[in-house]
């Protein structure tokens, strides 16, 4: 299993220990989602630059059959794989325009009157970080320390 | 499962004199490890191995980061020592991939190498 493009938008909840590392983490995430949307516009643009008399024609596949609940192309993969890329870019805009919107905002949650000790749960829906709950509950672990003199053997 | 990756950062080597290299090895280990940053399911850790013969007359040190991955549990299993006594085994994992270096630079100062296993906490 290789995958392509696109697939570290997933839904789900992360833990962060400080919203230091919270705001490094949505950095990542908006460079990682940059860097996806680049390559694959780049595959598409490309071949628009080239094709691009023929207009949309170029990316709409008309192979497509429905399988079981799963659309299948089995007689044109060149211009599936591109349907589903240009697919795929669409959906990206406004997950990276979402995101960006949240690191550039993320002052004014760091300006909140948070506990110190408190520790923090993201939630991601499609990508898109969506929710953060201030968790009290769960305390940062004490930061890990070991000083020792050791022996050392055969 | 745990995975522990090793970057090593720096080496300090000395020998303040003569030491037979067929002499029985009798190196003693001074670990420092801290921590460097940690996520949910990340922690790294600063480390400083200071390997000292009982008269200082030679030295090795070697420092970097160590990046344990895994549940927050396997995290908690890897820095946590079985006993009093005993390393936790992050710390004989960056020993272990460590030694090679360790014993090549002992082999070039021409001082007995240090042993290979970290056994117990010294008093």
């Amino acid at each position: 299993m290789v995958g392509e493009t696109g697939v570290s938008m997933y839904s789900g909840v992360i833990r962060f220990y400080t919203l230091a590392d919270l705001r490094r983490y949505l950095k990542e995430l908006l460079e990682r989602y940059q860097k996806e949307f680049d390559r694959s516009s780049n595959v598409i643009g490309s071949l628009l630059r080239v094709e691009g008399q023929k207009g949309m024609e170029v990316i709409m596949s008309k192979g497509w059959a429905k399988v079981g609940s799963i659309f299948v192309n089995i007689s044109e993969p060149e211009k599936g794989s591109m349907e589903v890329v240009f697919q795929l870019v669409t959906e990206m805009k406004p997950r990276l325009a979402k995101t960006e919107e949240v690191l550039k905002t993320f002052e004014s949650v760091e300006q909140l009157p948070i506990p110190e000790e408190a520790t923090f749960l993201l939630y991601l829906r499609g990508g898109v970080p969506e929710r953060l709950v201030v968790d009290t509950t769960e305390p940062r672990p004490v930061p890990y320390a070991l000083r020792g003199k050791f022996t050392l053997g055969p | 499962m745990l995975e522990v990756a090793v970057l090593l950062e720096r080496i300090d080597a000395t020998k303040t004199e003569k030491i037979n290299e067929n002499s029985p090895s009798n190196f003693n280990l001074n670990v420092s490890l801290s921590e460097k940053t940690r996520s949910a399911e990340a922690l790294v850790l600063n480390f400083q191995l200071d390997l000292t013969t009982p008269q200082s007359t030679a030295k090795i040190t070697l420092a970097g980061n160590a990046t344990l991955k895994g549940t927050k549990d396997e995290i908690q299993g890897g820095i946590t020592a079985p006993d009093d006594n005993r390393p936790p085994q992050v710390l004989i994992t960056i020993y272990e991939r460590l030694y090679g270096t360790v014993y090549l630079i002992a082999s070039a100062m021409k001082v007995p190498p240090p042993l290979p296993n970290l056994l117990k906490k010294a008093p």
